[in-house]
């Protein structure tokens, strides 16, 4: 197929690298079983091809390689907020673990001291802590007027003390006997004054009076 | 992930995966593509710029070009590929602004040093006698120089070819050319190179 050598030596760098079609790889066999010259040409190449597959292959030195992480981490935090994140790892990883004992232990410090010095429960009734209050009947004296099914309001004032200091009759029929019968009643009970943000003070309370009868 | 991997190229199913989580951000899995590339990446980025100490920094600026990238790889090539022309690219560059400024400065006398200094893997077949280690290290030094002499788009395509073992479509990706100028520049450069080295060899 071929017939010069100058020809045949341009397929020398096919040849080396087995890209030769199979009618040229004949053709340079047959040539190179006769032309001596073009024998020690390939040979040259060949030797030339093992010699650079020989080369040493440079690696990087270590310490390049460590300083080409550090310097590509830089670049890829280059961002601040990135790099004040990584900084703040930095500096909070080392403590993470103290600082994790640290805190579960006083938990459990705490919790055994709590669970020794319990509050004593107290017998004394809490104080109502509402804004106000209004004065309240502990004890209701007996009624003695009949007056039938007509119920007597009473506007009763009672002071810090509980006491009662003065009433005033709302509805019903105000008669002596009647007002005789509400002295001894009212005056004769008993009342919680009312409270302002827990403290007794003078305050007011409507009372509404029926004497009920049961027939038994 | 890590040193034991370094050697082994993901496949393309594990590519995926670690695709996905370099577009996540995740900092393990550029630990891994850092362990996996570097070596390939920094032997073949010392080949095309001029100064062997340059390496490191054209490689550093290859890595953080490929992690604020990642999100604009869409898979028209495999990683591998898409690495590679990231660093010619790089290395290119360097190499331009590095031959503009030798222009005006004068030339180190360090300059051998710094690249016999590079860190340098052990060649596979190790010489048996102080003779032989000589030998091999002269043919070796005559190599690489002949190497670096060529013109930069033939040695480009020698070095991806017979050192870093790309096919040609690979190349040709790498380089956004066609395989036929793949093919002809390869030819090309093994011509220089033979022509350069032919003596030595024949010894």
């Amino acid at each position: 197929m071929f017939e010069t050598c100058v020809e045949i030596r341009r397929h020398f760098s096919d040849y080396l690298d087995d890209r030769c079609e199979r009618e040229s790889l004949r053709s340079i066999r047959f040539h190179l079983d006769y032309c001596a010259s073009c024998r020690e040409e390939l040979e040259q190449m060949q030797a030339i091809q093992a010699e650079l597959h020989a080369l040493p292959r440079r690696r990087v030195p270590p310490e390049l390689a460590l300083s080409m992480r550090v310097h590509i981490s830089h670049r890829v935090h280059h961002n601040l907020l990135r790099q004040l994140w990584v900084r703040c790892e930095n500096a909070l990883q080392p403590l993470l673990i103290p600082a994790s004992g640290g805190v579960l232990t006083a938990i459990i410090f705490f919790g055994l001291l709590m669970g020794w010095q319990v509050a004593p429960a107290s017998n004394i009734p809490d104080v109502p802590l509402q804004i106000v209050t209004p004065p309240r009947v502990r004890e209701l004296a007996p009624i003695n007027f009949n007056d039938g099914d007509q119920a007597v309001v009473v506007l009763t004032q009672i002071d810090a003390a509980g006491r009662v200091v003065g009433y005033r009759v709302l509805s019903g029929p105000v008669t002596p006997e009647l007002t005789r019968s509400l002295d001894r009643t009212i005056y004769f009970s008993l009342f919680d004054p009312a409270t302002m943000f827990g403290r007794p003070t003078d305050g007011q309370v409507v009372l509404c009076l029926r004497r009920i009868t049961v027939r038994g | 992930m890590g040193v034991a991997l370094e050697q082994a190229l993901p496949a393309a199913s594990h590519e995926a995966t670690l695709i996905a989580e370099l577009r996540a951000g995740s900092e393990e899995a550029f630990a891994y593509l850092l362990a996996v590339y570097q070596n390939p990446v920094f032997n073949l980025v010392a080949h095309i710029v001029e100064q062997g100490s340059d390496a490191a920094d054209v490689l550093q600026e290859v890595f953080v070009k490929v992690f604020r990238s990642i999100r604009h790889f869409h898979g028209e090539s495999t990683l591998k590929t898409w690495i590679y022309r990231i660093a010619i690219h790089e290395a290119s560059n360097h190499r331009r602004s590095w031959l503009r400024r030798r222009l005006r400065e004068a030339l180190s006398l360090d300059e051998d040093a710094a690249v016999s200094e590079m860190a340098l893997a052990k060649s596979p077949q190790q010489p048996e006698t102080p003779y032989q280690a000589l030998e091999q290290a002269e043919r070796q030094e005559l190599v690489r120089r002949a190497l670096a002499s060529l013109a930069q788009p033939y040695r480009t395509v020698v070095v991806l070819r017979e050192i870093e073992g790309l096919a040609y479509e690979e190349i040709a990706q790498v380089l956004g050319v066609s395989e036929g100028t793949v093919k002809s520049r390869l030819l090309r450069g093994r011509e220089l190179l033979k022509r350069k080295l032919g003596s030595c060899m024949r010894r």
